[in-house]
């Protein structure tokens, strides 16, 4: 009895003490950050930022602004920012350039539903500024290698928030858009006006720092707002009257390029 | 008495074996910290480094080591009793447990995706980005053949489907007035590639994924048609040499599959219906008098990549 429970003993620690050992066994690196020793560039610092931005792909204008930027990051992946652009130039798109040369200086002796040159340009509003705040999540972060020469820390992130646009007309004597406006009867037209003053909309898109050292940093933005205009000033819903009906939400693309310093200057490094 | 003495042998064997086996997977807790250190440190300060050096790892991990700031490159075995298990009862006496040094340990990992030598083939979809009246949909592929890790050549092929913008509606109801328009029916291309930027990001700081920036440029067709400002009117193709060039990114994901965006510009002298095209004019004498203008067509795209061979080996050792 005695030498059969002995083989038991030995049979059971043959396989059992092995299997026990294994499965102890845990990676070192089980659980573990992707990244110890990380700069933590952002984590607990303020931003600020100055530089240029425009507009992409507007009908009648792209406008370029001096945009400036501050934010604070609350983590290392967590932020919320305010920006401005102000507008310094408000160049003529070609699609403007073709639409207006293709008018008639003055109205023919037998009117047209066309407008004049002066009468489609005056109420075609320009941005003079954007205004908004955003709340920035940052996933992505990491270094990348330029010819495998220059290296620098980024990170990508997106951001929603409110935005505001604020609009002018071109001809400042161009009366502004009301709740309603007057129905003309054909074949008369119906009296343009200009889409004017501050527009709320949504402010959301992705952006991207490239540090250089680690409290500056060029900082890419691609935003979209989302607010009501009606760039022409001219009927859009057919009902023969140009006034506050005829807003639709549109998009305005902006680039934006800032030179951005950071406080403290220095950065945490992680665990 | 001597079948005792077995047993206790026996015993003793299946013990030191099971101790050993756990030792040598790294099972001891005062080696961790150390054994973390040492990629730790390595993978902030030197992760972008492995780019253009992922294919010499053995040579790369010789200078991390040496590097003040990482752990010393010294043999994991040269106190064999600092944080091993091997001191289970009164018998247990040091012993070497493994061969690993520091030097085994590669600090700067391999560039996790080799292109060299491998085709891609790259279905995507696009969106044209910079008109004002018409949207352009392409649907096509990419084939590519890359000779180096950075550098490719390929052709490309694509089907257009446009449709119009709301802008385009109201052009004659605030206006009057009827644009003239082109659209795009197929392309194709010829083109080079060169990646001067690679880099890898942390997700959350929970996972690393490689991704490249790279450049390109070629020439090739595009098959564009004139849409009459008069329906009743016939249009005509237009068949146009084409030069591109492009700005686009990989991001991988895995051995042979990549997530792929780029911004193309396909820059042509496309040929418009002549403003002054009379009703019935004959198609030959309104194609002679067409007008011809240089147009850009800047095209976003996003789709993926498959490589073949789908595997690929590192060809220096470790």
């Amino acid at each position: 009895m005695q030498k059969r429970l002995a083989f038991l003993i030995v049979a059971i620690s043959v396989f059992a003490l092995p299997l026990a050992a294994q499965a102890q066994h845990k990676s070192p690196l089980a659980d573990a950050p992707a990244i110890r020793k990380r700069l933590e560039l952002r984590s607990t610092r303020l931003e600020l930022g100055v530089g240029g931005a425009t507009t992409i792909g507007q009908d009648f204008y792209h406008t370029a602004f001096v945009d400036v930027k501050v934010g604070f990051h609350i983590t290392d992946w967590l932020s919320i920012a305010a920006f401005g652009g102000f507008a310094v130039a408000n160049l003529d798109t070609g699609f403007k350039d073709s639409v207006v040369g293709s008018l008639d200086t003055t109205q023919p002796a037998q009117p047209t539903r066309a407008p004049t040159r002066d009468e489609a340009t005056g109420s075609m509003n320009k941005i003079q500024q954007m205004l908004g705040a955003q709340l920035e999540v940052t996933p992505f972060t990491g270094k990348y290698s330029l010819f495998g020469k220059l290296f620098a820390h980024y990170d990508f992130y997106a951001f929603l928030g409110p935005g505001f646009l604020n609009y002018a007309a071109t001809t400042a004597s161009v009366p502004s858009c009301t709740a309603n406006g007057t129905v003309a009867a054909p074949p008369a037209q119906p009296a343009s006006c200009a889409v004017t003053g501050l527009k709320l909309g949504v402010n959301a898109g992705v952006g991207a720092h490239s540090f250089i050292n680690q409290f500056l940093a060029l900082n890419f933005e691609l935003r979209d707002i989302i607010a009501p205009n009606n760039a022409a000033g001219r009927d859009v819903n057919g009902d023969r009257r140009v006034d506050n009906n005829d807003l639709s939400y549109g998009n305005t693309f902006v680039a934006s390029l800032n030179l951005v310093l950071y406080f403290p200057t220095t950065a945490d490094i992680s665990n | 008495m001597k079948r005792t003495a077995v047993s206790l042998f026996v015993w003793c064997a299946i013990s030191a074996w099971a101790a050993a086996g756990y030792a040598k997977r790294g099972g001891g807790g005062a080696k961790q910290p150390a054994a973390e250190a040492a990629p730790a440190q390595t993978t902030d300060d030197k992760a972008a480094a492995d780019a253009p050096a992922a294919e010499k790892p053995a040579a790369d991990a010789a200078p991390a080591a040496d590097d003040k700031d990482a752990t010393p490159a010294e043999s994991l075995d040269d106190d064999p009793t600092k944080g091993t298990k091997v001191d289970e009862g009164e018998t247990a006496k040091p012993v070497k447990l493994t061969t690993t040094s520091w030097q085994d340990i590669v600090v700067v990992p391999r560039k996790p995706f080799l292109k060299t030598s491998r085709f891609e083939f790259a279905p995507f979809t696009g969106l044209s980005i910079n008109d004002n009246l018409i949207r352009h949909y392409a649907f096509g592929a990419d084939i590519n053949f890359f000779l180096s890790d950075v550098f490719w050549i390929g052709v490309q092929g694509q089907y257009f489907v446009k449709a119009f913008t709301d802008r385009e509606d109201l052009i004659g109801l605030q206006y009057n007035r009827i644009p003239t328009l082109n659209r795009y029916l197929y392309g194709a291309a010829f083109n080079l590639g060169y990646v001067p930027v690679y880099g890898k990001f942390a997700l959350i700081n929970k996972a690393i994924i490689p991704w490249e920036i790279y450049a390109s440029g070629g020439i090739g067709w595009t098959r564009s048609e004139v849409i009459p400002r008069n329906p009743s009117d016939l249009g005509w193709t237009n068949d146009l040499l084409t030069a591109n060039v492009a700005v686009g990114s990989r991001f991988f994901l895995f051995d042979w599959l990549t997530v792929n965006f780029a911004f193309r510009d396909y820059i042509m002298a496309d040929k418009f219906e002549p403003t002054d095209r009379m009703p019935g004019q004959d198609l030959a004498a309104v194609k002679s008098n067409a007008d011809s203008k240089l147009v850009q067509n800047v095209m976003f795209y996003a789709g993926v990549g498959m490589y073949l061979p789908a595997r690929f080996q590192y060809k220096s050792p470790r």
